[in-house]
């Protein structure tokens, strides 16, 4: 028997070792890919950067806590006006004001999760579904802050003295990542993560364990608001110009599509999820008339062939390796 | 004025209504929450109108044959995409209906373009009836009476027939409904054809009143998601109820509250709703054992 946890020490050992290998190969093609490509190339690649961001929030709260929220573009479009209003109109520096813009998303975050606490499944879908609504709404209203329909027109943030351009973004939102995919890791590791993915199993069975369901769920929606919100801060500024229609129930519904299509409850999906909503259509762009119909058609046989996500067709290639 | 208001919210309560029922059909049998549901049936109402106007066929000819196509289109998806997916993760089924709602409106682009079109009706023209002083549309009245004659054939069907009661066993508990001979797959696709049939019995009675182009049911399907969770998703004349409640609310608040905030505060109206009963206001709470 020992032996046998030792071979599995082993092979775990070997399988971390593959994956920080395979992490470091990644992080350093990302580093080195501006150089290679040019500014439409760069511009997508930042993209999924910022999606992935959001997709790795929204990861923690359905794929671990199996909560499903169509409010997630609300949190990234607060979390896109905030860091903007405060960055343009208060002056505050871009990276303390995109860390003011989160936390204070996060607020947002733990009292839509109020009601979550007794909806479940559709029902939480249409009520985060309605908060969505009535923060676009709010943000489209409030003209004297937002601008309303008129949208607001940003100038590049400027971080110690130098602009940041397409390539500093980039950057930018590579650190951001990376950070973002720590956090994840350690919180899907640590006790909340485990305390989520016993809520997820049975709300019942971790009461009787005395795990405070309702705590762990507001957690969770503050999180991963205030990942959607960093992501909207970085969003503002790489489109340079942002309306209240760029964060509609549409987008809530990409978020969750990624989330699913990538893989529920990993981290790579979120990634591959994110890169898959963003570069696939781009791709597609060429094809006359049918862009949409390809993508749904993808969409459709990627969830026939592989209903636990993209994540999980990687890691069964990694494993017969 | 504001009887008016209630009536013209009816109106678009019933059209809500449709949609809901369709999908709520095939979510209590199958889990499923279905995107594709409007769709699919914006197609059957181009089906439709493709009859009318190519074939030749008149309305009273066209709408039987269309239903059917919209039912045979429910249970080809079910067996195509849906039936790989019974015992995965239901959420992936759900984007996979997503998935399904991008492939029909582009297929619907593809055939019939992205122009507008005027769906005829038969009640089109008819004068208003007069109920006290109020004037209310037939095709209002008509819709109306379709959404109640469907919950109450529905209703009918799953209480007292052999299949409806299979239906309701496999929604219970797919394991023991199995061992009793009831087919989970063959009821899976006896679901998916009947919301096709709803939905398209829902899109053609809708397409007048709107125009028929290929975004005719977007609006419709959120709408209908919301007032289904209202009314509660498990009983058929609490989705109804729900619907038209929602309908009603929209444009009461509209008029008298706020035009800028109207669809903000009814959805505040449905969370505070949720709150209180979280699982719609005709729901029943679903006794869970341990």
């Amino acid at each position: 028997m020992s032996a046998a946890t030792d071979m599995e020490r082993t092979q775990r050992q070997a399988t971390s070792v593959g994956a920080g290998a395979l992490l470091g190969l990644c992080l350093a093609a990302a580093c080195a890919a501006p150089f290679v490509l040019n500014g439409y190339g760069l511009y997508v690649l930042t993209l999924t950067g910022v999606f992935a961001l959001v997709a790795l929030g929204l990861n923690l709260l359905t794929g671990y806590a199996g909560q499903i929220s169509l409010c997630h573009a609300a949190f990234f479009g607060v979390g896109a006006y905030a860091t903007a209003i405060l960055t343009q109109s208060a002056g505050v520096p871009y990276l303390l004001s995109l860390l003011v813009a989160a936390l204070f998303t996060a607020c947002v975050g733990a009292v839509v999760a109020v009601p979550a606490m007794r909806l479940k499944s559709l029902y939480l879908a249409i009520a985060t579904l309605g908060f969505g609504v009535v923060l676009q709404k709010i943000i489209f209203e409030w003209r004297g802050l937002t601008n309303g329909g008129g949208g607001l027109a940003l100038s590049p943030p400027v971080i110690a003295g130098y602009e940041l351009r397409a390539m500093g973004l980039y950057y930018l939102t590579l650190a951001v990542v990376t950070l973002g995919i720590w956090g994840a890791w350690n919180v899907s590791r640590g006790r909340t993560g485990r305390a989520l993915l016993i809520i997820k199993e049975s709300e019942i069975a971790a009461g009787a364990l005395g795990i405070p369901a309702a705590r762990y769920k507001v957690i969770a929606f503050a999180i991963s608001a205030f990942y959607a919100a960093v992501a909207g801060g970085l969003f503002a500024y790489l489109v340079r110009y942002i309306h209240p229609e760029n964060f509609s129930v549409g987008l809530s519904i990409a978020f969750l599509s990624m989330v699913v299509i990538g893989g529920l409850g990993t981290i790579g999906g979120s990634i591959v999820g994110a890169a898959f909503y963003v570069i696939v259509p781009e791709l597609l762009r060429g094809i006359k008339d049918a862009p949409g119909l390809v993508f749904g058609l993808l969409l459709v046989v990627v969830m026939v062939l592989m209903p636990q996500g993209l994540w999980g067709l990687v890691r069964r290639l990694g494993r017969r390796s | 004025m504001i009887a008016n208001l209630i009536v013209g919210g009816l109106a678009a309560g019933c059209l809500y209504a449709m949609v809901g029922i369709a999908i709520v059909v095939v979510l209590n049998i199958t889990d499923i929450a279905n995107f594709a549901q409007g769709e699919m049936a914006m197609v059957t109402t181009f089906f439709a109108y493709w009859l009318l106007d190519s074939v030749g066929l008149t309305w009273w000819q066209a709408v039987p044959v269309a239903i059917l196509f919209g039912m045979v289109q429910g249970i080809v998806i079910q067996q195509v995409v849906i039936r790989p997916l019974i015992g995965s993760p239901v959420l992936s089924a759900i984007i996979a209906t997503l998935g399904l709602n991008i492939v029909l409106n582009s297929v619907a682009g593809l055939i019939w373009g992205h122009q507008t079109y005027t769906f005829p009706s038969p009640f089109a023209f008819s004068a208003p009836l007069m109920i006290g002083s109020v004037p209310v549309p037939v095709a209002s009245v008509v819709s109306i009476l379709a959404g109640l004659a469907i919950v109450v054939a529905m209703t009918w069907f799953l209480r007292f027939t052999w299949i409806g009661i299979g239906l309701r066993a496999a929604s219970q508990n797919p394991t023991v409904a199995r061992m009793m001979g009831v087919s989970i797959s063959r009821t899976s696709a006896i679901a998916w054809g009947l919301g096709g049939l709803i939905g398209g019995i829902a899109g053609i009675l809708v397409a007048p009143l709107l125009f028929l182009d290929t975004n005719l049911m977007g609006a419709l399907l959120i709408k209908a998601f919301a007032g289904g969770v209202l009314g509660g998703l498990h009983s058929l004349i609490g989705v109804f109820l729900g619907c038209l409640a929602l309908g009603v609310a929209e444009n009461l608040v509209g008029a008298y509250v706020s035009p800028a905030f109207g669809e903000a505060i009814t959805f505040i109206i449905i969370i505070a709703v949720l709150i209180v009963r979280p699982e719609g206001v005709f729901g029943r709470v679903k006794v869970r054992k341990v």
